[in-house]
């Protein structure tokens, strides 16, 4: 089975958290879902993230018995994970529009317990698209790219990470650049040299399989690199 | 509360408290691996050029990355212009990216994707 068709299969399956108000597609898949026509052709993961706004725990709560595909995990709270090898495996993260970007905490739940990621507040929900006959909010990009450039994980996640950056940035147009920059803006300055440091980390990395190859993207690396640097010192 | 979460949440706690510290001493010795990236990052291509080569492209006006000097053993990168390059006898082509064979190199040309800073005093390079 190709990856794009379990994508696919996973947003059916999922349909009953994925259409609850507060919920938006984010991480990893985000790149391969703005993709002309959902295409897949950039990141292959084993999971689809979802993210929850908090203030929205409960409706997304109530549909969880409506997920027949999934089961929750034994050993992750957040984590559903699929019946059948032919989906991927659900991770539910929470989002806190009024939380600071580094910080973290426990949305604690008999039923579904998240982690509060602050990065995840730099994300607002974007387009709702219509994918595999479900409607499925995403992010506008520059948030999920920012997130993931501050998120400063080290080994081979973050290195996953960046890439995933590289996705987005593969797929971010103009307008999104410029939301970026903005966004980059209200950040503070340790966070902006996070950003920046990560950039100059995503521009040297070796390819990996399933994941955009970072050689040719080097330029358009560097050239947002300048543009963040330049923004710096016009400040 | 439960305990992945709670070992996740100190984890990502303890990396937020090195990368404050990281932060606070980028000016110092900490931030040189980032200012290496930096340069590496801005370039398209670099090569290993000779101690004279690179002494040459200095009389020549050609702009110093400082970094090179924060490294030990220090290394002379250079910012020279891929014409310029062709014409230097001993350079080797390098994969730009953190890796044994550059990092061994004493002397370094980097390329940038923008070569308006090329050389000291000029805007561009004539």
């Amino acid at each position: 089975m190709v990856f794009r068709d379990r994508l696919l299969a996973t947003i059916r399956a999922a349909r009953p958290v994925l259409e609850a108000e507060g919920v938006v597609v984010v991480g990893s898949e985000v790149p391969n879902l703005l993709e002309p026509d959902a295409a897949a052709t950039l990141v292959v993961s084993q999971d689809l993230d979802l993210g929850v706004l908090v203030e929205h725990h409960a409706a997304v709560k109530a549909r969880l018995p409506e997920l027949r595909d999934f089961e929750p995990s034994a050993d992750e709270p957040s984590v559903w994970t699929p019946r059948s090898p032919e989906l991927l495996e659900l991770n539910f993260l929470g989002m806190d529009p009024k939380q600071e970007p580094d910080d973290a905490y426990v949305f604690d739940d008999d039923r579904l317990p998240l982690l509060v990621f602050g990065a995840l507040s730099l994300i607002s929900a974007g387009d709702e698209l219509r994918i595999a006959e479900v409607r499925v909010r995403l992010p506008r990009p520059a948030g999920v790219l920012l997130e993931k450039l501050i998120t400063d994980r080290t080994g081979e996640k973050g290195e996953r990470d960046l890439l995933v950056a590289l996705g987005l940035l593969t797929v971010a147009d103009p307008a999104d650049l410029a939301d970026l920059e903005r966004a980059y803006g209200r950040l503070r300055p340790e966070l902006q040299h996070t950003v920046r440091s990560s950039l100059t980390i995503l521009s040297l990395l070796a390819p990996r399989a399933g994941m955009p190859d970072p050689r040719p993207r080097r330029e358009d690396v560097a050239a947002l690199l300048r543009r963040l640097e330049a923004a710096e010192v016009d400040r | 509360m439960n305990a992945v979460f709670e070992r996740r949440l100190r984890r990502m706690r303890a990396r937020m408290l090195v990368r404050q510290w990281n932060y606070k001493q980028l000016r110092h010795s900490r931030g040189s691996w980032f200012r290496l990236r930096r340069a590496l990052a801005h370039a398209r291509e670099a090569f290993a050029i000779s101690a004279d080569a690179a002494q040459q492209l200095l009389a020549e006006g050609h702009r110093v990355e400082p970094v090179g000097a924060e490294l030990a053993p220090p290394k002379r990168i250079v910012l020279v212009s891929s014409a310029r390059v062709a014409r230097i006898a001993s350079a080797r082509p390098l994969t730009v990216s953190l890796n044994a064979e550059l990092l061994a190199a004493e002397c370094l040309a980097l390329v940038p994707f923008v070569e308006d800073s090329i050389h000291v005093g000029r805007q561009r390079e004539g």
